[in-house]
């Protein structure tokens, strides 16, 4: 029985990467303009990202992705419920994930920008040799806390009927009079998913320093 | 103006609106009402010398931070039935969204307490306070001083996911733009007015946070 | 007896009772010389490494001992033993009538006496960021001696009157210079009326200039009869103001006595050695 009801819950765990994955790949595409847009010393382009990086993030994701799945249509086609869900956590994600990148950046020590700037580095020899490497570090532990904070989050897409983990759970919890049962195993595949990947990026984190200093 | 337009429907739905934000905060204070103690009791419960009393306040934290907050509030309202006690849908929504809270604010309470300097605890300890007087009056609020911005932080995203009460039907914001988008039809104008109303309380809460880490960094 | 001298008055002021009854040269009982604090056949271990090897040090009463040393002596180790900060394996503490011997375990009240009798003064201050300079110095003798909070902030405004803080009451440690920092920390410690002041190289983290202010501090105590062990890198404090010179080196006492002998003729040649490299610089 125990059994059973953990595949079944795990029937929805492919999708339920597919969106985190798919979500953090856009989220990680629009912060990256974001993190150059938020540095910028143009006011326009400064303030545009500034509030960019609010909104996404001053406003729920599931507000989000019903505006993207009731409010928007091209034509008469609407987005598909899976549509709306990673490209709403993705413009979530976008901000955070911009926000991150920059306390990153500003991680780097400021002798390091001294140093390229006085060897004569094109600007984008610094961001791509001196700099860039030394945010991706900088950068790793908010990146991956945040990646598993997102893994939680895709389970609001299960509201717009995308069959993921939550929506097969709640599916399964409602058939049967063993709801509580139900969701504790998919508590549990989130915290079994959650706590490793805690664990690796610590891991690496310490690899990653080591290699560095 | 015209009847249908996004400010015509801003205004007419405004007090039903405010009526669901007017819940969405109750739901966040108590939330936080519940949460602060619960996680200044876990935070020192995860370090604990008796070793049933560690493992259950680990687990508390690791299930309250580990599990996605809309599991827990299925599980409170849609579950909880099946063991025989059913719950109101906003006390099964309090008492969800406050066990997250509680594993979440734990771990930003232990980290400001593990960031009290030992030098501190060690003055305390040559002038011969008390463990107990050293706890209240150093490292406690210490602790919580230099957990503040990521509590205020916290407490934002807190606020943010009382929206998901909507799935156990608690009338608060999220729930009254959908049951007015639902019997108008003008979702993108109404959801977009909550998403107004979310937005209004969460970014000046976060820059007041930002303001208040920058602060205390000059401050240090 | 019982001047009353405001919390305003300007300059060092007389010493209040609570803080001069700790004063040994008061009372005609304190004859110096007979010992305040005594350890014996202390030893501490971290792991296989042996930073106290059966140390044993008499501090006469109303005297000061000035412990010297290259790093990693065990200089600090025996201070911290002495109030039991850092707790030794072996052996046995006396301060004043407060006897501990390791080997019969720490009894809570026996501890907190200790702690009660020894004041330390830290290299990093160790001041508490969150309260007021006053607060900082109310607050441990309220809850430690029981003493109201109007009496704990009269004498708490004497000593900052004694150190030249008398302004700086209502202020926060972090907007004090170093050296303030540091006399708001020796404050601290007096206002607990101590039998013997520890001080952990006090002036290691400061400028030497603003050093100065602080030695001058422990100068004035020291001219009191404060009974003082202060492990310091400053030579001329260790020769000019102390009684007993104590040169550590791995673990071990390797010479003790008159501060200016050690220094015109050592007997070690560990100590030649030490005493060449910092004159050096």
């Amino acid at each position: 029985m125990n059994v059973e009801i953990l595949f079944a819950v795990l029937t929805g765990l492919p999708l339920t990467i597919l969106i985190t994955l798919t979500a953090l790949g856009i989220g990680t595409l629009l912060a990256i303009p974001l993190l150059f847009g938020l540095r910028s010393t143009n006011r326009t382009v400064w303030f545009i990202s500034r509030c960019f990086v609010d909104i996404c993030r001053g406003i729920p994701p599931i507000v989000w992705l019903f505006v993207l799945f009731f409010g928007v249509s091209v034509g008469s086609a609407r987005l598909s419920a899976f549509a709306a869900g990673v490209i709403g956590l993705g413009l979530v994600a976008s901000g955070y994930l911009a926000e991150i990148f920059r306390g990153a950046v500003k991680a780097v020590h400021a002798g390091q920008w001294e140093a390229a700037h006085a060897l004569g580095f094109p600007a984008t020899s610094t961001w791509s040799q001196v700099i860039g490497p030394q945010v991706l570090r900088t950068a790793l532990p908010g990146f991956t806390t945040y990646a598993i904070a997102l893994l939680k989050d895709s389970s609001i897409v299960s509201i717009l009927g995308v069959a993921e983990m939550v929506f097969t759970t709640s599916q399964l919890a409602r058939s049967s009079d063993l709801g509580i049962f139900v969701y504790a195993v998919a508590a549990a595949v989130y915290i079994g998913l959650s706590v490793p990947l805690g664990v690796l990026s610590r891991s690496l984190d310490v690899k990653l320093r080591k290699a560095v200093a | 103006m015209t009847s249908g337009s996004f400010f015509y429907d801003f205004i007419q739905y405004l007090p039903q609106l405010l009526e669901g934000l007017k819940i969405s905060l109750m739901i966040t204070g108590l939330s936080l009402t519940i949460g602060v103690p619960v996680a200044l009791f876990l935070a020192f419960g995860v370090t604990a010398k008796r070793k049933a009393l560690r493992w259950f306040c680990v687990a508390v934290v690791e299930v309250g931070r580990g599990a996605p907050a809309l599991v827990l509030l299925q599980l409170a309202y849609y579950g909880m039935p099946g063991a025989g006690i059913t719950l109101p849908a906003l006390t099964s929504a309090v008492l969800a969204l406050s066990w997250t809270a509680a594993g979440y604010m734990a771990e930003y309470v232990r980290g400001g307490i593990s960031a009290v300097p030992l030098g501190e605890i060690e003055a305390c300890q040559a002038v011969g306070m008390k463990r107990p007087d050293t706890l209240r009056f150093v490292i406690i609020p210490q602790g919580l001083r230099i957990a503040l911005p990521s509590l205020m932080g916290f407490a934002v995203m807190l606020f943010q996911a009382t929206s998901l009460a909507y799935s156990v039907a608690v009338p608060e914001l999220m729930s009254q733009a959908y049951s007015i988008g639902s019997s108008n039809f003008r979702y993108l104008n109404i959801l977009i007015a909550a998403g107004v109303l979310y937005a209004a309380i969460s970014i000046p809460s976060t820059w007041f946070s930002v303001l208040v880490e920058k602060r205390m960094n000059r401050h240090a | 007896m019982s001047e009353v001298l405001g919390p305003q008055q300007r300059g060092m002021t007389i010493p209040s009772q609570a803080i001069t009854s700790s004063f040994p040269l008061d009372s005609p009982s304190a004859v110096l010389g007979a010992p305040k604090v005594q350890v014996s056949h202390l030893a501490k271990a971290y792991g296989d490494n042996l930073v106290l090897r059966d140390v044993s040090l008499e501090v006469p009463s109303g005297s000061v001992t000035a412990m010297i040393g290259p790093s990693g002596a065990g200089k600090s180790t025996l201070l911290r033993c002495m109030n039991l900060l850092e707790r030794p394996d072996a052996g046995t503490i006396q301060i004043g009538e407060h006897l501990i011997d390791v080997a019969k375990g720490i009894a809570p009240k026996n501890l907190a006496a200790l702690r009660r009798s020894t004041g330390m003064v830290f290299q990093t201050f160790n001041l508490f960021p969150h309260m007021t300079v006053l607060r900082n110095i109310s607050l441990p003798q309220q809850r430690v001696l029981g003493r109201s909070s109007s009496e704990a902030d009269e004498i708490s405004h004497r000593l900052l009157s004694r150190m030249g803080l008398h302004d700086k009451a209502g202020q926060y440690p972090n907007r004090c210079s170093g050296g303030q920092q540091q006399r708001i920390a020796i404050a601290r410690a007096l206002a607990l009326d101590p039998e013997v002041m520890l001080f952990d190289e006090p002036t290691s983290a400061l400028d030497p200039e603003v050093g100065a202010e602080v030695l001058d501090v422990m100068k004035e105590l020291a001219s009191e009869g404060m009974t003082m062990v202060v492990v310091t890198h400053e030579m001329s404090f260790a020769a000019n103001v102390s009684d007993q010179l104590v040169v550590m080196a791995e673990g071990r006492i390797i010479e003790r006595g008159d501060p200016k002998d050690i220094m015109r003729n050592p007997q070690h040649e560990r100590t030649r050695k030490f005493l060449h490299a910092v004159m050096e610089r």
